[in-house]
């Protein structure tokens, strides 16, 4: 009776389906393609060890390895400083803040990470580098500091949320019985809920560092974007700001918007490679427990 | 063992209260900075001042970010629940399931940046489109498909299964099942989805660069026009250093619309709760 | 007989569970399902409307309904025909009035008035009329667990089934509605086919007609309750029967 109805429906939901998946698929093999010419014209040896980055420049170079040193310096960086604080936030949140409390800080938290990152790249350069100028004395803030400071302000919602749900599961699980050994509540914290934990804190910590990799605007408005060996106080660009700012001026077809291209892939394969691993560990770490 | 409990204890109530005032002080200094900046001419005029942004206001870029997050939104709204409930209720195979699902994951895990480069030499440089609303809001769409997708797949997946096995044992097909039953129990999440991708969408800088965003146009008129958005204005504005005070407007602009299309998006959502 | 096996296996991926089941059920009679956790009692049920591939299951064998194989029917022909009641009571989050008239709407009724009227015949039926005082506009989810039992019957009721599958329909509820529901199933069996799975030995003594032993997919002893119970001849019923009833 209403047959005609359910197929035109199923068709439809197909279609969509079927035109996502080749949305995806259309990207993939795009990037791919495109990146193939560069990849084919410079050896391993340049686009890994060459001297610089220089596209523009008569003897041309396209050496990534300062911007692939800068994006992993900083991610880690930010990984480094975010992962503790956000566990011990975390630890806070869990086990010594009153329920409805927590879910207030939580859904807080939350509202940070959908704020533009463009906004945290503003506020990092008038607030952060104005502060390492004149604290340290810096000529200028922009530096791999800035960008590592700034992106592990955006990471905590994400480390945070992730661990914080991992201690609620351990608390249900383990919790009582351990209170019931008259130990202390940061005696149970550290010896039965960080170990619980662990796995998961890692995980958590992995996948942060993958968005961190990818991230482009507060970075590139914070880190100073200069193609050399990043230093700790040094200006440094990292892959997603070369990208965002050289795609407008590389010439269509040249090697330049080819290497571009190369660049994006090899970010590409570097968070595909912490996802898989991420992925893997979750998985693991789940027949643990 | 009392002062390894000690620096434990002191650690995590250090880090709580680094990480809930750094937030939060960021969050109320914008709001703070912001609030003083927005007048009803800065958000109802278009920008002035030479080089112009100095003054005046950022009504074109408050009008096209909407725009082209409607515009993804709707796309990509669609699509994302198109592939969720194929899915979910339509694909047998569960060979092509597991290829849509990793491509999908893939895709997510791309930064927008190279999603940015995709659109801009795929649509603008290779298939000759105008730098243009319908140009950066495609490119848009195809970042927020697999975010949405994703997050609306969980949503019909928690549904009750028993409740759609006990509908199509009534006798009733799939399709009215799900148009009737299924989505309107998942609606208040498809909703939330919905909301998240537009306002990822909005947020969004590095894929409109290149692709339809301009630093000064008006209220564009058709899909084909170049616009101004939120964040590109106030990437420029920081970027070539026009002024700080109407950064921070913007940004406490951008901050609202973002969070209030968030709100409006769970309010549709609960309303709807039968 | 209306639901007749021939042969019918099922399986999960590489899993086997259903062995070869050669069945009649006989019409306008309650046949009890019985046996362990696991034995495939449930995959059973949902192999007889088609609803095992939804699981992601496949059977094999045929099944033939009033001697047509349910292969040659159209799937929602076959599923209007039999219905299904679930362990939990699954209502739809809508109200009584929207739970009853959601079928008949998609089957084209729009006739307020008879809406009404097959709405409230079905739910005199099971009882919950008078229960809810007529009050068609609550919340379904409002209902007591037996209610709402009740509510998902008459609802598979309101699209004139001819063979009502219940998957332990009782087992979440308390003593007193369970009675309702026994009665309420006795009530109806003049017009419908029944079949019910169940864990509840003296449940299935009491309401059914035949009652089926199950075990590890395949079916070890058919017989009225008075055989099963009493005089089982295989010694795995026995061993069965004698470990539930101590």
């Amino acid at each position: 009776m209403k047959d005609h109805r359910e197929n035109i429906f199923r068709i439809i939901i197909t279609i969509g389906a079927m035109l996502s998946s080749v949305l995806v698929l259309l990207v993939f093999f795009y990037i791919l393609k495109e990146s193939i010419p560069f990849f084919k014209e410079a050896k391993f040896s340049d686009y890994i060890l060459g001297d610089s980055w220089s596209p523009l420049s008569s003897k041309q170079s396209y050496s990534f390895l300062p911007m692939i040193l800068a994006t992993l310096y900083i991610s880690f960086l930010a990984i480094i400083i975010a992962t503790p604080l956000s566990v011990g936030c975390s630890l806070l949140l869990s086990f010594n803040a009153h329920k409805k409390h927590t879910r207030i800080i939580l859904s807080f938290i939350d509202m940070i990470a959908g704020i533009p990152s463009v906004i945290f790249g503003f506020l990092g350069l008038v607030i952060l580098v104005k502060f390492l100028e004149k604290n340290l004395n810096m000529v200028t803030g922009e530096s791999v500091l800035a960008g590592g400071i700034l992106l592990s302000v955006m990471l905590f919602p994400y480390i945070v949320t992730g661990c914080t749900e991992t201690f609620i599961k351990g608390k249900k699980i383990y919790y009582a019985a351990s209170q019931s050994l008259g130990v202390s509540k940061w005696y149970t914290m550290r010896k039965i809920m960080l170990p619980f934990a662990a796995n998961s804190i890692f995980v958590n910590m992995l996948l942060a560092f993958g968005r961190a990799i990818g991230e482009t605007m507060a970075v590139m408005m914070v880190a100073g974007n200069s193609p050399i060996f990043p230093k700790l106080l040094g200006r440094a660009e990292t892959i997603p700001s070369l990208i965002a700012l050289e795609m407008g001026t590389a010439t269509y077809k040249s090697i330049h918007y080819s290497s571009l291209y190369g660049a994006g892939l090899i970010l590409i394969i570097i968070i595909l490679i912490i996802q898989l691993l991420a992925y893997m560990l979750n998985k693991t770490g789940m027949r643990r427990f | 063992m009392k002062l390894k409990d000690l620096l434990f204890k002191l650690w995590v109530i250090f880090s709580g209260i680094i990480i809930i005032s750094v937030t939060m002080g960021l969050f109320l200094y914008l709001l703070y900075k912001g609030i003083g900046v927005v007048s009803p001419e800065f958000i109802f005029d278009s920008p002035k001042g030479i080089p112009l942004g100095r003054s005046g206001g950022i009504f074109p870029a408050i009008i096209g970010s909407l725009m082209s997050g409607l515009i993804s939104g709707l796309l990509g709204g669609l699509l994302g629940l198109c592939t969720a409930v194929y899915l979910t209720f339509y694909c047998y195979s569960e060979i092509i399931r597991k290829y849509i699902l990793l491509a999908l994951q893939c895709l997510a895990g791309i930064p927008s940046v190279v999603i940015g480069l995709f659109g801009y030499t795929f649509l603008i440089v290779g298939l000759g489109m105008n730098k243009s609303l319908l140009s950066a809001s495609i490119t848009l769409t195809i970042m927020i498909i697999p975010f949405i997708a994703i997050r609306m797949k969980k949503a019909l997946e928690e549904t009750s299964k028993e409740q759609y096995i006990s509908s199509l044992s009534l006798g009733i097909p799939k399709g009215y099942t799900i148009v009737k039953l299924v989505i309107p129990n998942a609606f208040k999440y498809i909703m939330t989805s919905l909301g998240l991708g537009i306002v990822f969408a909005m947020g969004a800088t590095a894929p409109i660069m290149f692709t339809g965003a301009v630093i000064i146009s008006n209220v564009p008129g058709k899909l084909t026009d170049p616009f101004m958005a939120l964040p590109y204005h106030l990437y420029i504005l920081v970027n070539e250093g026009l002024s700080v005070e109407m950064a921070y407007g913007t940004a406490f602009v951008l901050i609202v619309v973002v969070l209030a299309i968030n709100i409006i998006c769970h309010f549709i959502g609960s309303y709807e709760d039968m | 007989m209306t639901v007749k096996t021939d042969n019918l296996s099922a399986n999960y991926g590489n899993k086997k569970v259903l062995k070869n089941i050669n069945i009649d059920f006989e019409k306008n009679k309650i046949t009890a399902i019985i046996g362990p956790s696991g034995c495939g009692k449930s995959t059973f049920l949902k192999t007889l409307n088609r609803t095992l591939e939804e699981y992601g299951g496949k059977a094999d064998g045929d099944i033939y309904l009033n001697n047509v194989n349910i292969m040659d029917i159209p799937i929602q022909e076959l599923r209007n025909k039999i219905g299904m009641v679930f362990q939990t009571p699954v209502v739809f989050p809508f109200s009584i009035y929207k739970n009853m008239t959601y079928a008949p709407i998609y089957y084209g009724e729009k006739n307020k008035e008879k809406l009404r009227e097959i709405a409230v015949k079905y739910l005199k039926k099971a009882g919950l009329y008078e229960e809810v005082k007529g009050d068609l506009s609550m919340q379904a989810s409002k209902l007591s667990g037996g209610q709402q039992q009740r509510l998902v019957i008459a609802r598979c009721l309101t699209v004139n089934p001819e063979v009502i599958l219940l998957d332990e329909p009782c087992s979440a509820l308390d003593i007193k509605n369970t009675a309702n529901i026994e009665k309420l199933l006795l009530d109806i069996k003049k017009e419908y086919t029944i079949i019910i799975v169940t864990h509840n030995l003296a449940q299935a003594k009491r309401i059914a007609d035949y009652v089926i032993y199950m075990e590890d997919g395949a079916i070890i002893e058919t017989g009225t309750p008075d055989e099963i119970f009493n005089s089982p001849v295989d010694s795995r019923t026995k061993e069965y029967i004698m470990y539930m009833k101590n």
